[in-house]
């Protein structure tokens, strides 16, 4: 199968700059991606009660479901980190990964519509924010739109170097 | 065309299916195995807190029919108070509003139900949000719960802190004239198992945070005015 880079036509030699280049910064992104999971997703293992609080805050679901997504969550986040860390399917674990993140980023933008004063819970904590507390939901929406674009790049482009894909692929 | 030159183009139309072949059936068993890993841990996730749950729980005498406070008062108008001991917020609505709440109570006006959740066990290297509920329990079987309640909040650790220790919790019930039974409900940590039943009832009726303040079953700011304004 032939890779077809989708680039404007340039002079030979920074398309095969590209060719050789674009692994390695794949494997930027994906351990970049890896650690946002294994980070949100560690921080929150410890405390799976507060994570359902955290999801409960949001306010989009019977708390019993937000309980059961609450816990769930940080350790799928933790298996997703993982993947990605391995870069073992590596295209599928990306493509959940910007699954995740719209829903993240619909979950927060509705708290911020309704004006709801809550802390995203994405790396811990979470919940109705204290008095006087203001929420940073702006701020919270930029830095998942920020992750997205790296889910996106390994959508696009999975195979990478030091990765389990890549190295099943040459066998 | 020779034989020869279809002979290679025909062994490379077989190389690459063969090719195509073994790279969807990867492509297939790496999936599975991904979505294998994603699944089980999630079910873990689910596994854990379902452990959790499953505790039984006694409630202290004075508790409401449902467990999920303590109830001070005999009033017409329900005021409920959901507090965590180690939250600032709730320490300084304790300051301001505490002696207005047992006001309303001493003139028949309100009765209080006081949900004291852990909500913040997190903010302490020693779950005190959840030890300092339970030894609010004990307290409430003393018949002290409000007494004792008001000596934590007077004495409230910061947030991040490792708060007050088991014997510093006992020494607080002393000094308001609890016995040697509230000692050891302390230690044994008789009241935590209520303790998770209060905050997982409280996070079933919507409390998202502390502290939250309900006059008549709505949601109230938590400030003197306001509370005195709803009860009338």
């Amino acid at each position: 199968m032939n890779v077809t880079v989708v680039s404007p036509p340039v002079s030979p030699t920074s398309v095969s700059r590209w060719h050789s280049g674009r692994p390695w910064l794949g494997t930027l992104v994906r351990l970049g991606l890896a650690a946002v999971w294994l980070v949100a997703g560690g921080a929150k293992v410890g405390d799976l009660a507060g994570s359902g609080r955290a999801v409960n805050a949001y306010d989009v679901m019977p708390y019993d479901l937000a309980k059961v997504i609450g816990a769930a969550l940080p350790l799928v986040e933790v298996a997703l980190g993982l993947l990605l860390l391995v870069g073992l399917a590596t295209r599928l674990a990306a493509g959940i990964s910007v699954g995740l993140l719209v829903v993240f980023i619909a979950g927060i933008s509705q708290a911020w519509a309704r004006g709801l004063q809550i802390d995203c819970g994405c790396f811990g904590s979470g919940g109705q924010l204290a008095a006087g507390q203001s929420p940073t939901y702006g701020p919270e929406i930029l830095r998942d739109l920020g992750f997205l674009v790296l889910a996106v790049v390994l959508v696009i482009w999975p195979l990478t170097r030091l990765s389990i894909d890549s190295w099943l692929e040459k066998k | 065309m020779s034989t020869r030159v279809g002979q290679k183009k025909a062994a490379r139309v077989v190389r690459d299916q063969i090719a195509r072949e073994k790279r969807r059936s990867r492509t297939l068993w790496t999936t599975i195995a991904a979505v294998a890993v994603l699944v089980i841990a999630g079910l873990i996730g689910w596994g854990l807190i379902s452990a959790q749950d499953s505790g039984t729980y006694t409630a202290p005498p004075g508790a409401v029919e449902d467990g999920t406070g303590i109830k001070v008062g005999t009033g017409p108008v329900q005021i409920d108070i959901y507090e965590d001991f180690i939250c600032p917020a709730c320490g300084t609505f304790e300051k301001q509003t505490g002696d207005t709440l047992d006001r309303l109570v001493a003139q028949g006006k309100a009765s209080v139900v006081y949900h004291p959740l852990a909500f913040l066990d997190r903010a302490s290297s020693t779950d005190y949000s959840t030890r300092a509920s339970a030894a609010s329990g004990a307290a409430a079987e003393g018949g002290k719960f409000r007494e004792y309640a008001k000596a934590l909040f007077a004495q409230q650790p910061a947030e991040g802190s490792a708060g007050l220790s088991d014997d510093q919790l006992i020494a607080i019930g002393r000094s308001v004239g609890l016995g040697d039974a509230f000692a050891q409900a302390v230690r044994d940590g008789k009241y935590k198992p209520w303790t998770a039943h209060v905050t997982d009832a409280a996070s079933g009726d919507g409390v998202t945070g502390t502290p939250t303040v309900r006059v008549a079953g709505k949601d109230v700011q938590p400030t003197t005015q306001a509370i005195q304004a709803a009860v009338g």
